[in-house]
């Protein structure tokens, strides 16, 4: 394993989880499966120690921090010195200039991603992705475009780990106050014309000759709340025959708006349009049987199609992990009837 | 503010009911012709209590049963859906828990309501009503009350659980056999068992056999049901028939309501008329039929087709398919039985009860003559139930006489919506709750007319089978004299208390109907072709025209155009 400042996803695997967080790490997973995952790269902790260490930043957060621990810790009575605190941090940490030897391959590694997706300034989303889960560092920025902006927000995300109520968690924790290292992704925004989920069975009756793909427009998380009613279609995973379809009445999606998701109103047309062709469907199907093969086990994944692409590079995926249902040897039969009885109230 | 008369507190208040929903749904099936104050009050208030008891017990995730409200003697629905999607998921857990009894031992379970009901139906039935003081009188009123409130508290508990498997019955066999409840052998699959409504109308036909036996044949085809007890009393062998007869409707025939949902017409025990002509339509047919080996017939059908099916399906799921198969045979049986010991039995528990305490009423002179006591409610009756003689509450039976006759002049509207609530958000709310009972209902399976079969009528099968006859148009129980051998029944739907014609019946058609309804159920038992939601049946037929229906395909052809 190369420890390195800088990874593209497809580089990354989960033994990378401490350097890039978990976020990067399952993609670099996904990328191991042979699927297309959105391009992107991940800058490890190794970027966020540099850069501390370059400018200097160390030194005068530690100082910030010494000052203030000299004058007293109390993170209950003293909440505006908090808030100070945070604000200076933080504002220490976006004004710095990036090291030169750290821009220049965020830059070049943009560039590339540009190129990629099609040339031009590719909007992306910036986000922190950690080693563990951790109040405040939720950051995610998204349609960041052009090297300037991307570097800006790669540094907004190490100052979120500055936040009031993360750093009053670490001191309550007793963690260290003024190390925070976290993984940053910088990965392109999906134009999604369509989102959704595969099951490579049908998890209500046990039956794994079939799958079943629902979806509908937009991105993938109307489908997986349960909102709207989705298209669903049953196909045979032998015969790659789409034995049933079901188109919904698709009233509403979800797309990326201001800082970040909006569910808004399909266009009465579509509405009860089918949100995918079936070629796409069909080569959902494909890939996800590759994966289930890989396993060996029935799978759940989350497959978005960006309308920028073409057939069949257009397919993306966002999510894999085992199918959870109703093994009929898990239980008595009884048990497994109680469940197909719930699923009656999960339409 | 509303001034509450025949229900307090659950009468239809636009003001504020539409903020319970949008739409309340006419229970069309019951309260068509509307109801008296009387049993609208027991039903309402009763009928309520046990479907949000039945879905709190089981926890069902979507929905907390149905609100009622009472309107010019109609019942009006609305279904009460859990909207909050944390709390559906809080409530699927309780629901794992709750329904284990129903696949555990349904038998077991269904027999200890049974014993318990009965149980109270007896305590009822020891008071001599007429000797009784009037402290026992209205006591025995309370009991029947509280006998009500219990009653669907175990049909509503018991049907949301048998329904619930039923749907999901339904749902597996399209999606391992590709077949639905439109299909013959669908029906096949739950038809053919022994229950004791099935006994019941056996025992009748048993009767009948007895007064062939005793030479009473021609007697008992020559006299009008209406005058059979004084004819049968002025010979020997009359004497010990009736005698036997009246045993039979004291200790279980006799306690079924004509009309199921209402108090205002006699038992058969009080007016044993509907039961005599039973017995002669039986004698007409030929004792030799035997319904037994009949229904053994259903039955050996069924097995056959269990086979069949079962060897359909992949081996790994064939156990588990068998415990929703054996779940769906118990909800059919229990369909048919709960009439029996449940709806029939209690409301003619009200009726025995509530016409002891309107004979004392008149009396003592509080109201004019016994039956004015369906126009009274309880609390009206608390009121004068100790000490009649002081009270005259014949104001109030006159002026709600006149309203409820009004009531039924006018008949009541399907639904009552707020102002820009449109049907078809109707509609999607019931089908949203995934309430069992709606679905299975209210709603049923809609038909699809399919010009290239040139039928008169389209609708979906009930009871699988093709047949020709003569149409015979059916509103009331009165009117079920007029039907002969081989006949087609059409009816706007079917009541508990019709199913011994069944027995004479090439067919039966029905406007409304779903895959539980008595029509279908009962039409399964007896073999014969049921067409269901043909909607405009009873418009478009008319007595004496002949028809070929072919439930197979959910068709109906006039043959005689």
């Amino acid at each position: 394993m190369e420890v390195k400042e800088i990874y593209w996803l497809k580089e990354l695997s989960k033994d990378y989880n401490d350097l890039v967080g978990k976020k990067c790490a399952n993609l670099g997973e996904l990328v191991k499966l042979g699927l297309k995952v959105p391009y992107g790269f991940a800058l490890s902790t190794k970027a966020y120690e540099h850069f501390m260490t370059a400018t200097g930043l160390k030194e005068a957060v530690e100082k910030i921090v010494g000052n203030k621990r000299r004058a007293g810790l109390d993170t209950n009575k003293d909440v505006d010195g908090m808030i100070e605190m945070s604000g200076r941090i933080r504002a220490a940490i976006e004004e710095a200039p990036m090291p030169p030897d750290l821009a220049g391959p965020i830059a070049e590694c943009y560039r590339m991603l540009s190129e990629e997706t099609g040339g031009g300034e590719v909007a992306c989303a910036v986000r922190s992705s950690g080693a563990v889960s951790m109040p405040g560092q939720m950051e995610t920025y998204l349609n960041v475009k052009g090297e300037q902006d991307i570097i800006y927000h790669v540094k907004k995300v190490w100052g979120s780990a500055f936040t009031t109520r993360a750093i009053v968690f670490r001191i309550d924790n007793n963690m260290p106050i003024s190390w925070a290292p976290i993984g940053v992704a910088v990965i392109m925004m999906i134009e999604a014309k369509a989102a959704g989920v595969i099951l490579t069975l049908l998890p209500n009756i046990g039956d794994t000759e079939r799958a079943i793909v629902e979806g509908n427009f937009g991105l993938g998380e109307s489908v997986v709340s349960g909102e709207i009613t989705p298209d669903s279609f049953v196909i045979h995973k032998k015969d790659m025959a789409i034995e049933s379809r079901s188109i919904g009445q698709k009233t509403k999606m979800v797309i990326y708006g201001g800082t970040g998701t909006t569910l808004c109103e399909v266009p009465e047309a579509l509405q009860g349009a089918a949100c995918v062709e079936d070629r796409e469907i069909l080569e959902i199907v494909r890939i996800a049987k590759q994966v289930e093969d890989y396993f060996g086990a029935p799978q759940d994944m989350e497959w978005v199609v960006d309308k920028r692409f073409a057939f069949p590079e257009n397919i993306f995926w966002v999510q894999a992990r085992g199918a959870k249902f109703a093994k009929k040897e898990v239980g008595r039969d009884e048990e497994y009837v109680i469940d197909l009885m719930l699923q009656l109230f999960r339409k | 503010m509303k001034v509450y008369d025949c229900v307090p507190g659950l009468e239809f208040d636009e003001s504020v009911d539409f903020q319970v929903s949008p739409c309340w749904f006419h229970d069309a099936t019951h309260s068509v012709p509307p109801w008296t104050p009387m049993f609208g009050w027991f039903w309402v208030n009763f009928c309520r209590h046990g479907m949000q008891y039945g879905a709190e017990k089981l926890s069902l995730p979507t929905v907390k049963g149905w609100d009622w409200r009472f309107k010019d003697g109609a019942g009006y629905l609305a279904l009460l859906i859990v909207k909050d999607p944390a709390e559906r998921r809080a409530r699927e857990e309780r629901f794992k828990v709750a329904i284990k009894p129903f696949t555990a031992d349904f038998a077991g379970m269904w027999k200890g309501f049974v014993d318990e009901i009965v149980g109270k139906y007896e305590k009822l039935k020891a008071l001599d009503l007429d000797k009784a003081s009037n402290i026992e009188l209205l006591e025995n009123f309370e009991e029947t009350i509280n006998t009500t409130r219990r009653m669907w508290e175990i049909h509503m508990y018991m049907m949301y659980g048998v329904y619930t498997a039923f749907v999901l019955f339904e749902q597996m066999t399209k999606q391992l056999l590709g077949i639905d409840d439109t299909s013959p052998q669908f029906h096949k699959l739950t038809s053919g068992f022994d229950n004791k409504s099935f006994q019941v109308d056996k025992e009748l036909f048993e009767l009948a056999k007895k007064a062939q036996a005793m030479g009473l044949k021609d007697v008992l085809l020559a006299t009008p049901a209406s005058t059979m007890k004084d004819t049968l009393q002025s010979s020997q062998k009359g004497q010990e028939f009736l005698k036997i007869f009246d045993d039979f409707m004291k200790n279980e025939g006799g306690w079924r309501m004509e009309r199921m949902a209402e108090i205002n017409v006699p038992t058969w025990l009080e007016e044993p008329a509907p039961a005599f002509n039973v017995i002669k339509m039986s004698l007409e047919k030929g004792v030799d039929y035997n319904l037994d080996e009949e229904r053994k017939k259903r039955e050996a059908e069924r097995l056959a087709t269990e086979k069949e099916v079962l060897e359909k399906i992949a081996p790994e799921q064939r156990s588990w398919f068998r415990t929703i198969l054996t779940l769906a045979q118990n909800c059919a049986w229990f369909s048919e039985e709960h009439n029996h010991y449940l709806d029939l039995y209690a409301h003619a528990m009200i009726r025995r009860s509530t016409m002891g305490v309107g004979r004392r009423l008149a009396k003592e002179g509080t109201i004019d003559a016994p039956e004015d006591v369906f126009f009274l409610i309880p609390d009206e009756v608390r009121k004068a139930g100790i000490n009649p003689g002081m009270f005259n509450l014949r104001t109030t039976v006159a002026r709600r006489k006149a309203d409820w006759q009004g009531w039924c002049a006018n008949g009541n509207p399907p639904m009552i919506m707020q102002e820009g609530f449109a049907i078809e958000d109707a509609m999607k709310g019931l089908v949203e709750s995934l309430d069992p009972i709606a679905l299975k209902v209210v709603v049923g399976t809609m038909p699809v007319a399919r010009p290239e079969l040139k039928a008169d009528l389209y609708g979906v099968c009930g009871s699988p089978g093709v047949m020709e006859g003569t149409v015979k148009v059916i509103w009331t129980e009165n009117e079920l004299s007029k039907i002969v051998k081989g006949d087609i029944l059409v009816a706007p739907t079917t009541s508990p208390s019709w199913t011994p014609v069944f027995s004479l019946l090439g067919g039966v058609i029905v406007d409304r109907g779903a895959s539980l309804s008595h029509a279908a159920i009962v039409g399964r038992e007896f073999g014969i072709p049921v067409v269901m939601n043909v909607f405009e049946g009873t418009k478009l037929l008319k007595d004496g025209m002949k028809v070929r229906l072919d439930a197979n395909m959910g068709t109906v052809y006039i043959l005689d155009k």
